[in-house]
């Protein structure tokens, strides 16, 4: 099928597109580590557990023949790895900044180290639903195509917040998170719960990394994945730990990610690199934005290390 | 319901070397209002505590209604119908009024019901003389509400034996008697039965039915408070001991003020304005008292003067000079300042004793070879010298600071600021939590400090501690500074109405 | 004296309990563990010439190393060292280019300063984004080396382009004259002379001069140090610069004695593993000396794995990210032992 010309409409079609399949893996990631600081955990190792779920969901969905299979095998590859940080970071005077630094180098380490044999072969591809299958522009038809993850993750997140305000098991986590001395004479089980709440996010963010691998790009190699579960710090701070403000911030990070792409699709192919620092700068400005010198982050979880 | 009977017997409760109770039996007769007195560190936090199921005890055992019970853990004490208010707030600050009162609730379904749940709430608050605006968040809250809030929820929890561990600390005198006037008609109705612990007498003798006294863990005295009266119990709480009598003071010299604090405004952390144009002067030789109920603003006024904060208006001079707080003001004007949790905001608590005392100093020549090389040796020298002086125990200058006990981390503090000249300090809270024989150590020396000529300025939430020290007294309300008096005229009533916001 | 014992014995064991579970891993690929040891060592420091190459692969580590150490004592947790290196390595290109005239003896230490610069810059903007606005200074750092490498790839593809190199994109090279060659007797480049040096002056700074006491109160305590009435922003700002300046000077000495010119070769991973180091070192600038040899050890191994067993080469990376958990996770252990404590306890 031959390309239309749409001119800048094209661009901005493609971001579009771009941003609702882009911002999948953010959007998981980011409903992931809110759970995990909702309940007083940082966990800053969410790119290795990206990677790692990218790796683990592809070699499974090649070996079985099923990418939700897949998708499913990323996650509890990245509950693993949660469980680890959210284990050792219950050790006292263990800093759980640093050790999601290490599980980052750990978790891509693994993925390299195991994932070596897996570069050549080809997977099943995730579904999706062609929204765009009436137009005779093979940019907007792939740019309509919505993927399965990210319905999901549309579905989820509402639930999510829903979860946290109206069900016990919510109100313990948020307990736990903001004055773990209230957790305590409620005999609430801090630990316990915090393992919980780190696995759940790391499975969250393993399933964000299996979409890289068996959707966009749809392939696993070494690079698939640079400084994303980082992002995905940040959107929770810029979302301030709301599930359903994840969802949009991530479309936006996603959008802004999409944009280098997209402008290489109507000709502009210069500066190619610092169309991909967008992301980074963008993060790093609204970071700065989010925060201000003299007080704590409004709306943090109290028990955070990084609001302390 | 009537409450339990309750009989701790022969409780004994170690930390390591330290005996924090030994042997202490006591009944609480249901619906009675019973005081728990005795100083600081003399084993009151602790006794609750493993009443609690805070603490395993290491010896005795407790009895609800004849039943030996084996408290593990808080659930467990709430499942006997026992509830504490404790000094820290266990409010989740990020949750509404509505749902800190829920949280506790052992039976709390799954999924919650708010409507269900709002009703109820509604019905509770409508048995209570105060009222919360259920849509707060806990964190919007002043402290007094906070305290009510507290209280609220072990009523709603339906505790039968309430436990409130010095509750008053954070009230104005009137909302300290509202409360305890509430708890006094709910024991009597026996509803409830009431455990008081406090140190202030004052609260005990118009309230209590029994009291039981403690000292350095044991249970020296008790029982009905119609037997006892005032001079015993205060002989039972301190002992023999004799304490150091502070000097005389001496007149003041006259002059310009030392200390000037011009419309200051000052953010917390939260960005809210906790000082909104307070304006005060203290003068050389003179003690300065802020009396006032914590939470307004004093702390932060506190962190200005300490250059731990910057305000957003208004100045502080110190003999005329523009003041911010940096190394070389300090040096030069000599100020020095006290502040309460000094582990928290004045010291380094992995640092050893000499390196802490070391903090005014490392810089100057006295502890420096070479100008910018630091001589561990004079540090050393220096410390053995103020350990000495300033009577602090501790196995060596090299020591860990936080190995200390309270009162001796406070009095390295203390040698810290004051060996060096001292021409302004500011104390806060300095005696909060330590024990007799320190508080009268602090006390003297700020006394002693004034009388050589230094402004002094003394912020406290302990009215007698600014009765008895101060010869100006000033009260801060909501950040401002409202009421002022001298020594001779100063009225208890007047002071409790000012803190209270009724001028 | 009892603290460095504790560190010591308890450093020692987290790196051979990592080399115990690295040993499971290679076993679960059919390998003999006790054979990958024997590997490790021999490659690390079997002959001479295996000694030199760990030598080499330590210098950059001293350096890194120190990039997140020196803030660590100031209370920061920096890890910005791979994009503090890859500035200071533009930065040394571009310097180099713009001094092409100037004598060596001149020339040499001013485009190694002029690295050391940009990477203190670059490092600097963290300590200042905290101080000015409260932002977290590692996922700013973390950030920041994003970025750095961004535009690095930008700039040696385009701008700054030598296009006669084939092999892949590169900048264009320092002057033959700038160059740093090899230690004499050895085939060690002077990088780690460098190196060292730096590692024994930060050391006598932290630890013996007023401005270290500073240092070490801000680290301890943030309230107590502005109580003490110190100059927390300028300590803040001067920790971040230095780091960078460590890390910057890594960056020149790579482009002045490896490379010659500045490419993504700049971004292989020094940085990280200086976090590593720095943490293996208790954030103590005399050890992360020794230490630097150990990881380069590692590293210089690698190929060894990869040749005899066919582990990829990401298998150090494994055992880097193993040693580096366990390291984090025996910091719970601190104050634990008798044998290490103070009597007083």
């Amino acid at each position: 099928m031959q390309s239309v010309d749409l001119g800048w409409w094209g661009v901005l079609i493609a971001v579009l597109g771009g941003a609702i399949r882009v911002s999948t893996p953010y959007l998981f990631v980011s409903l992931g580590e809110t759970i995990t600081e909702t309940c007083g955990r940082v966990n800053l190792g969410l790119e290795g557990i990206l990677v790692l779920g990218a790796m683990s969901g592809y070699a499974t969905a090649w070996a079985t023949g099923s990418p939700w299979l897949g998708v499913l095998v990323a996650g509890m590859a990245g509950a693993g790895l949660g469980l680890i940080h959210g284990g050792l970071c219950n050790l006292p005077r263990v800093n759980d900044i640093a050790m999601g630094i290490a599980l980052f180098l750990f978790g891509t380490g693994l993925a390299f180290y195991l994932g070596k044999p897996y570069t050549i072969a080809v997977a099943p591809r995730l579904p999706h639903l062609a929204l765009g299958a009436w137009s005779r522009a093979p940019q907007v038809r792939s740019a309509l195509e919505i993927n399965g993850l990210f319905l999901v993750g549309v579905v989820l997140a509402p639930a999510l917040a829903w979860a946290l305000r109206q069900t016990r098991v919510g109100l313990i986590l948020r307990t736990v998170g903001d004055n773990a001395d209230a957790a305590r004479t409620f005999g609430f089980p801090i630990e316990r719960t915090r393992v919980v709440g780190t696995m759940v996010g790391g499975f969250l963010a393993g399933v964000g990394g299996s979409f890289l691998s068996l959707y966009y790009p749809g392939t696993w190699n070494e690079g698939l994945s640079s400084g994303q579960g980082l992002m995905a710090v940040t959107l929770v701070i810029f979302a301030r730990w709301k599930p359903v403000a994840c969802c949009y911030t991530a479309l936006l990070f996603g959008a802004a990610t999409a944009l280098g792409p997209a402008l290489q699709s109507i000709g502009i192919t210069t500066n190619y690199y610092l169309y991909g620092a967008a992301p980074y700068g963008l993060t790093l400005a609204l970071l700065i934005w989010s925060s201000r010198p003299q007080h704590t982050l409004a709306g943090a979880p109290q028990e955070l290390t990084i609001s302390k | 319901m009537t409450p339990p009977t309750v009989q701790i017997d022969g409780m004994t409760k170690r930390f390591g070397t330290l005996t924090a109770l030994h042997e202490v039996s006591l009944t609480l007769t249901p619906g009675t209002f019973h005081a728990i007195l005795g100083e600081n560190g003399a084993g009151k936090s602790t006794l609750v505590k493993c009443l609690m199921g805070y603490h395993r005890p290491d010896g005795g055992r407790i009895l609800v209604n004849g039943q030996v019970q084996a408290i593990g853990n808080p659930r467990a004490a709430h499942a006997l119908g026992f509830g504490m208010v404790y000094q820290h707030f266990t409010l989740v600050p990020s949750m509404t009024v509505a749902e800190n009162l829920v949280l506790g609730q052992a039976d709390a379904p799954p999924v919650l019901r708010w409507e269900v749940l709002r009703t109820r709430l509604e019905a509770f608050l409508k048995t209570m003389p105060f009222r919360l605006d259920l849509a707060r968040t806990a964190a919007s809250l002043a402290a007094g509400e906070k305290q009510k809030l507290e209280l609220l929820k072990q009523l709603f929890l339906g505790s039968r034996v309430l436990i409130l561990d010095e509750p008053t600390s954070v009230l104005t005198p009137e909302e300290a008697d509202q409360i305890l006037r509430l708890l006094r008609q709910m024991s009597t109705e026996r509803r409830l039965t009431v455990v008081l612990i406090t140190h202030k007498l004052r609260e005990v003798l118009p309230f209590a039915d029994e009291v039981t006294v403690l000292r350095a863990g044991e249970r020296v005295g008790g029982g009905p408070l119609t037997a006892l009266n005032q001079e015993e119990l205060v002989r039972l709480m301190i002992g023999s001991m004799t304490l150091p009598r502070a000097d005389a003071r001496v007149p003041r010299p006259a002059g310009a003020p030392a200390l000037e604090i011009c419309d200051l405004a000052v953010r917390n952390d939260r960005d809210a304005e906790a000082v909104r144009g307070a304006s005060l002067q203290v003068g050389a030789g003179e003690v300065v008292g802020v009396a006032g109920v914590s939470g307004n603003g004093q702390r932060e006024l506190v962190e200005v003067l300490a250059g731990q904060r910057v305000p957003d208006r208004g100045a502080v001079r110190i003999r005329g000079e523009r003041y911010h707080g940096r190394r070389p003001e300090k040096l030069r004007h000599g100020v020095s300042v006290l502040t309460e949790e000094p582990l928290q905001g004045a010291a380094v608590r992995a640092m050893s004793v000499a390196e802490n005392l070391g903090l005014r100093n490392f810089d100057l020549p006295e502890c420096t070879a070479a100008r910018w090389f630091v001589s561990r040796r004079a540090l050393w020298t220096q410390a053995q010298e103020l350990m000495r002086r300033y009577r602090i125990r501790a196995q060596s200058p090299g020591t860990r600071l936080d190995t200390l006990s309270g009162g001796n981390v406070q009095r390295t503090m203390l040698a810290r600021e004051l060996s060096g000249p001292v021409h302004v300090l500011v104390a806060q809270n300095p005696c909060a939590g330590l024990d007799l024989a320190a508080t009268a150590d602090i006390r003297a020396q700020l006394l002693a400090t004034r009388n050589q000529g230094a402004a002094v300025l003394l912020l406290s939430e302990d009215l007698d501690e600014i009765l008895e020290l101060s010869d100006r007294i000033v009260v801060m309300f909501v950040g401002r500074i409202v009421y002022e008096t001298t020594r001779d005229r100063a009225e208890l009533q007047a002071i409790g109405r000012a803190m209270a916001g009724h001028p | 004296m009892r603290s460095a014992a504790e560190a010591a014995v308890l450093s020692t064991a987290a790196l051979l309990l990592s080399l115990l579970v690295f040993g499971g891993f290679v076993a679960l690929r059919g390998v003999n563990p006790l054979e990958v040891f024997r590997a490790l060592l021999f490659g690390a420091f079997g002959n001479w010439f295996a000694v030199q190459f760990t030598l080499t692969q330590a210098a950059p580590l001293m350096l890194t190393g120190l990039c997140t150490a020196i803030p660590a004592r100031a209370g920061m947790l920096v890890i910005g060292g791979e994009g503090a290196l890859v500035t200071g390595g533009v930065v040394t290109v571009l310097a180099g280019v713009l001094l092409a005239g100037a004598p060596p003896l001149l020339g040499i230490p001013a485009i190694a300063l002029a690295g050391a610069a940009g990477g203190a810059a670059w490092i600097a903007v963290a300590g200042a984004l905290r101080q000015w606005r409260g932002v977290n200074e590692t996922i700013s750092t973390l950030l920041l080396n994003y970025i750095a490498i961004a535009l690095m790839n930008h700039l040696v593809s385009g701008p700054i382009r030598d296009f006669a190199q084939v092999l892949k994109p590169a900048s264009w090279s320092i002057p033959e004259g700038f160059r740093l060659g090899d230690m004499p007797g050895t085939s060690v480049h002077w990088g780690l002379a460098v190196g060292m040096m730096v590692c024994v002056l930060t050391w006598i700074l932290l630890r013996k001069t007023t401005f270290g006491f500073a240092i070490d109160v801000l680290g301890g305590n943030l309230r107590a140090a502005q109580l003490a009435g110190l100059p927390v922003t300028r300590l803040v700002l001067l920790t971040t610069a230095m780091a960078g300046a460590a890390a910057g000077l890594a960056g020149a000495m790579e482009v002045m004695a490896v490379h010659g010119f500045a490419s993504a070769s700049l971004a292989v991973g020094f940085g990280y593993t200086g976090i590593l180091v720095a943490f293996l070192a208790r954030q103590n600038p005399l050890a992360v000396l020794f230490v630097s040899v150990v990881l380069g050890g590692i590293s210089a191994s690698g190929g060894l794995l990869q040749r005899r067993f066919g582990l990829p080469d990401a298998a150090t990376l494994v055992l880097r990210g193993i040693l580096f958990i366990i390291v984090l996770a025996s910091s719970t252990l601190y104050g634990r032992f008798r044998l290490f404590q103070d009597r007083e306890r």
